[in-house]
């Protein structure tokens, strides 16, 4: 496990990110883009039939239960070059929500504009976006506003245009570039323009709060979670 | 400032003077005519309205909604349909509203591909004619798409920005077999929880020829009148479009017997509770008169 440096850990607390480049990288990447276009292709029918029934956004899809489908989804959930800022910044009691495992389609508008994900009372909440495949600018890269994870920032007010959001930062990436956020920061994805759909996975995580997940939440990939770290990051029973 | 309803059905028995098609909630021999309408509106001071068509895409479909028009020049404006698999819709469109107080066209599909994967060129959607058509001759379009087709949507806007767009009932998009009638009569929608619409219509908010009608909660909400649990849609709509681009409607009269006309004409101020009176009156007809462009009362 790698600590933050002094550096990272006052940049997360002034600006609310950090981004690890090269984060996944050589064969884990391999094997994690693998598994990604195998399963996205593998539910991309389905997706459109929840699409057709109502049931599911048409500009977006995420894997369901990708937990369950590889062993390489489970195995970045406490991946070393960023779970150590995970657990520091936690006070070492981190626990997992749920990831996204999102393939976003080019198209005229961004899905998604300016938001936090949290209010101020919320446990610490994080994200850890991973790149799966080059982002480059204006191909829907992650966009954050520094320092607005902060309760003396704003108000701000979501604008019809991505690009139009003051002092806002976007970042485009190599696949395996980790960005991690206070998910209290307003945030976006920029809009996408390019020809290329923009994959990659969204690491929901928090600081604990007894009860919050039960043990029943990620059962199922109990067998893959042997070490009591691990476990309590799943919030399985011991 | 007119206050104006921007989303009414009416029809009368099926006859030889008024064909229509019929439907279990419209059967042959029921009929709610414009006056009736007239007379909830007078009642609760709502000057003029939109009616849209309903009973048949044909010419002849229509004549019941040509007449209403005809009768009360300064009291309607009309939306009509168009036939999906007509040859020339241009000649249809054309025909329905030359000089007759139609003002535009309502789809339902919008004729692309399902997947956003392999959505590419506007041109090769199939309703591409209509919207040429919409943008030549000045005509608005009133959308009610389905979930399938909402991500076509800003490839057609983004191509025609002269084309006025009304997302109809706030900007929903109905799910394939998610429409039922309730024991009143009224289409009921299910939808999810989370407003899946946030990532599809609701981001049409950059495009400023795209309006929305705040309308039809009864068959999207689970909750009676004034049915609170949307207010947060409302206000994200708010949020988005601004005061300018929301349109207030019933959808007559699938509402009269429950909540009833009255009801709805307070929806607005229940829903979006901090609007300042000029605001208020915007969403109730200030906006309806400009964008579609009313003509004031004799």
């Amino acid at each position: 496990m790698i600590r933050p440096t002094p550096e990272q850990k006052k940049q997360w607390e002034q600006e609310g990110y950090l981004v690890f480049e090269n984060a996944i990288q050589g064969d884990d990447l391999k094997r994690l883009q693998s598994a990604f276009d195998f399963w996205a292709a593998e539910c991309k029918e389905e997706w459109l039939d929840r699409v057709e029934a109502g049931e599911a956004a048409a500009t977006f899809y995420d894997i369901p239960n990708p937990l369950e489908k590889d062993p390489i989804f489970i195995d970045i959930i406490d991946y070393p070059s960023y779970y150590g800022a995970l657990m520091e910044f936690t006070d070492d009691d981190l626990i997992l929500l749920g990831p996204q495992v999102r393939t976003v389609a080019p198209w005229p508008v961004s899905y998604t504009g300016w938001h936090p994900d949290v209010g101020q009372s919320n446990p610490l909440h994080i994200k850890v976006q991973i790149y799966v495949n080059d982002v480059a600018k204006g191909s829907g890269e992650f966009g954050f506003v520094p320092g607005s994870h902060k309760p003396d920032t704003g108000p701000y007010k979501r604008p019809l245009l991505q690009e139009s959001m003051p002092g806002h930062k976007t970042f485009p990436g190599k696949a395996g570039t980790a960005i991690m956020f206070n998910s209290c920061g307003w945030h976006t994805s920029m809009d996408n323009a390019s020809d290329t759909p923009r994959k990659s996975i969204i690491l929901i995580y928090e600081k604990r709060t007894p009860g919050k997940i039960g043990p029943e939440q990620f059962a199922a990939i109990s067998e893959h979670c042997t070490t009591p770290e691990r476990r309590k990051l799943f919030s399985l029973a011991d | 400032m007119p206050r104006i309803d921007a989303h009414v059905h009416v029809f009368t028995k099926v006859s030889p003077e008024f064909p229509r098609e019929v439907s279990p909630n419209w059967p042959a021999e029921r009929e709610e005519p414009a006056e009736k309408l007239l007379g909830e509106m007078d009642k609760h001071q709502i000057d003029q309205a939109v009616l849209v068509q309903i009973g048949g895409t044909s010419i002849e479909h229509h004549s019941y909604l040509l007449h209403c028009l005809k009768s009360y020049p300064d009291r309607f404006l009309g939306i009509g349909l168009v036939p999906p698999d007509h040859p020339n819709p241009t000649e249809h469109m054309s025909e329905l509203a030359d000089g007759t107080g139609i003002i535009g066209f309502r789809l339902f599909e919008l004729g692309g591909p399902r997947d956003i994967f392999a959505t590419t060129d506007a041109r090769e959607f199939k309703t591409h004619p209509i919207w040429e058509c919409a943008a030549e001759k000045d005509y608005v379009l009133w959308l009610y798409p389905r979930s399938i087709d909402a991500h076509l949507l800003p490839y057609l806007v983004q191509a025609f920005p002269q084309v006025r767009v009304v997302l109809n009932h706030l900007g929903m998009t109905p799910g394939k077999g998610k429409f039922t009638l309730d024991e009143f009569g009224r289409p009921q929608i299910q939808v999810s929880g989370y407003n899946l619409n946030m990532h599809t219509t609701y981001r049409l908010a950059r495009f400023e020829n795209v309006t929305v009608h705040l309308s039809g909660q009864y068959a999207f909400s689970r909750e009676a009148y004034p049915y609170q649990n949307l207010a947060g849609w409302h206000g994200n709509l708010l949020n988005d479009f601004g005061i300018k681009r929301l349109m207030w409607a019933t959808d007559f009269p699938w509402i009269l017997e429950e909540p009833g006309y009255g009801e709805l004409t307070t929806i607005i101020e229940k829903l979006l509770p901090n609007l300042s009176e000029s605001e208020l009156a915007d969403i109730m007809g200030g906006n309806a008169k400009r964008f579609l462009r009313f003509p004031n009362r004799s």
